[in-house]
């Protein structure tokens, strides 16, 4: 005899309700589970699309992506001499914000070597890649750009002429590929007004040089600029049966540059940027289910308080302890498991909604149940602790 | 045939200066198709004389035979299972019937026989030739709080007589119940004792009632002070 079944459809109304309160929170643990699947996905998507043999960057710096990273363009001619190196090509990667249609939006820009450098986008799902030198992107349809449309970023009209929606930036936002230097005059291209005050402010200070005269200031100036040929790593393709970790020393040693493969460039990732926001979402999914456990727990004690009468009266008339255990038990698991099933279908029904990319996986929504089902246990401990110490003398008298 | 001997029974609540005689040298004895009261007044021990009987409260001192083997003695139970011997040979019907509320009136019928372990086709057989024995088959599918008091009291006696208990043990169970509606429960007591050949023991304060006993056990202060037999 199923008492726990016949004691819930009598409470039917508050058993739904539990379901589904619980339920959502169990939907936010899931939504969590994927949001840090989705963000190690994105964090990593870009690094592991580009894939190159060895990343350098400014020495020291964890760059590009989980530390900023600087270097001058032409350090890609130098590392291209050295010996293994097959090819050596600059790339610039940034995040910014800029009008798309009618609204504001964020998104990072990949400059790279349109002629057959590293780092451009490989898998085109419609249009093509960029052919001009200047004034074509290829985007990722999250930007919400379509082949043709022409894009305002700086100065300049860019012509969308492919789509990938191979990677999207470490924080989520899409990509837009453009040649190198289109990417490099985004970046620094200033407003005129700012060019000329800059001009001013920096020939005053020549102008008070008592060995320069205004005229010598004059010819300085365009020398004086600030240096627009930037990049932030090179991006090195090795020469077949050549030891990578050899060349990486090579490069550190006369380069002063660092240098990691891709396996090392996903470890700073998970170490650095995207190690705390895995930490975090651990600590929002452990408070999570604890309350869930805690709600569960809370419930099934009132459940079991509202028929401790009952219970007395099943232990007066010989009901054997498993009984009781199973009763209860089974009314925590039926609300665990139930709630379990509501927040797995709706999240599975809904992740399309959420901003950023949700990614569930059966292995998580297993250890979540494995968790759950655990923890629905935890939660009759109280409200088997309370039968169990029921005397049968309760039953009697009015 | 003797169902149930007790001879000296005696129970003693706290220790030292808090030590309360609840019951002190009890003896009875009732026999099959009997009908037997423990009259008394409110903290009288009859109570606590039936939680001894019911295998709920272990008493201090004194010794007990049921169904002609020595249960209680000295030292304790003698090596029973309590509930097993609950489950199997004792029923109870309750002042305020106790029907578990999640269950119709059917089901209350068949829990105590699913505690025995009957098969599922015999156990609604059983149950449902016990509610038409009490009159209450056509409220087998009711839950408690959709049947009167009267119906409820007629499940509570069917699910009573469930196991084919040797020993019924009624607590109050014409407290709440006028003259007429008393009377009634008391003939249906009887007629169970006689046709069932079960001993019925009525835990009771209730004077208006006492001419339809076999025997009534007056108690005072946990003592049996009086005890009268009713010739038929």
């Amino acid at each position: 005899m199923d008492l726990a079944v016949y004691d819930l459809k009598l409470h039917r109304g508050r058993f739904i309700a539990t379901v589904l309160g619980v339920g959502l929170l169990f939907t936010i643990v899931l939504a969590m589970n994927g949001l840090y699947r989705g963000n190690i996905h994105e964090g990593l998507a870009l690094i592991k699309a580009t894939n190159p043999d060895l990343w350098v960057v400014e020495r020291y710096r964890g760059g590009p992506f989980n530390e900023q990273s600087t270097l001058p363009e032409f350090y890609h001619y130098s590392v291209k001499a050295m010996a293994g190196v097959e090819k050596a090509s600059p790339f610039i990667y940034y995040t910014v914000e800029r009008p798309i249609g009618a609204k504001s939006q964020q998104f990072s820009i990949i400059g790279f070597d349109i002629f057959g450098g590293l780092g451009g986008p490989q898998k085109i799902y419609a249009g093509r890649n960029i052919e001009q030198a200047h004034y074509e992107m290829v985007a990722h349809p999250k930007l919400g750009a379509r082949v043709g449309d022409r894009i305002p970023l700086g100065i300049h009209l860019y012509t969308v002429v492919g789509l990938t929606r191979e990677a999207v930036s470490s924080n989520g936002d899409p990509l837009v590929y453009l040649s190198l230097p289109d990417a490099q005059e985004v970046l620094f291209q200033r407003d005129n007004e700012q060019m000329r005050n800059q001009r001013e402010r920096l020939l005053r200070t020549l102008s008070g040089q008592s060995y320069l005269s205004p005229s010598q200031s004059e010819k300085l100036l365009p020398q004086l600029q600030s240096d627009t040929h930037i990049i932030n790593a090179i991006l090195v393709r090795l020469k077949p049966e050549v030891n990578r970790a050899e060349v990486a020393r090579d490069i550190e040693k006369w380069l002063y540059l660092s240098a990691f493969s891709t396996e090392e460039e996903l470890a700073l990732m998970l170490k650095g940027r995207l190690a705390s926001m895995a930490k975090q979402l651990l600590l929002f999914r452990t408070l999570l289910l604890i309350i869930s456990v805690i709600i569960v727990s809370l419930v099934i004690y009132t459940f079991t308080m509202e028929k401790i009468r009952s219970i007395a009266v099943m232990k007066l008339l010989g009901a054997p302890n498993w009984v009781i255990i199973r009763m209860v038990m089974e009314q925590s698991l039926l609300l665990t498991i139930g709630a379990f099933l509501f927040g797995l279908a709706l999240i599975h029904n809904t992740y399309q909604l959420f901003p950023r990319t949700l990614l569930l996986i059966p292995d998580d929504d297993l250890v979540t149940f494995i968790v759950a089902f655990a923890g629905g246990i935890i939660a009759s401990i109280l409200g088997l602790w309370h039968a169990l110490k029921t005397q049968p003398a309760m039953a009697l008298g009015g | 045939m003797e169902i149930l001997r007790i001879e000296g029974l005696s129970k003693i609540f706290g220790s030292g200066h808090l030590e309360v005689r609840a019951l002190e040298d009890i003896k009875l004895s009732v026999s099959e198709g009997d009908l037997v009261a423990l009259l008394g007044p409110s903290g009288s021990g009859k109570t606590t004389l039936l939680l001894c009987i019911s295998l709920i409260l272990d008493p201090t001192g004194g010794k007990i035979v049921f169904d002609g083997q020595t249960i209680f003695q000295k030292n304790g139970w003698a090596g029973v299972d309590v509930r097993r011997t609950r489950r199997e040979k004792i029923g109870f019907i309750f002042q305020s019937h106790n029907l578990i509320p999640f269950l119709t009136a059917k089901q209350n019928v068949l829990f105590p026989l699913s505690l025995i372990g009957l098969k599922k086709e015999e156990a609604e057989s059983r149950a449902m030739e016990l509610l038409r024995y009490m009159e209450i088959v056509d409220r087998a599918d009711y839950l408690p709080a959709l049947l009167s008091g009267g119906e409820q009291q007629r499940v509570a006696v069917a699910r009573a007589l469930a196991n084919n208990a040797k020993l019924i043990l009624a607590d109050e169970p014409t407290a709440s119940l006028d003259t007429s509606r008393g009377k009634k429960v008391m003939e249906l007591l009887k007629k169970i004792a006689k046709e069932n050949r079960s001993a019925v023991i009525v835990v009771t304060h209730d004077v208006r009632m006492i001419e339809g006993f076999d025997c009534v056990y007056q108690l005072k202060d946990g003592r049996i002070v009086d005890e009268k037999t009713n010739s038929a």
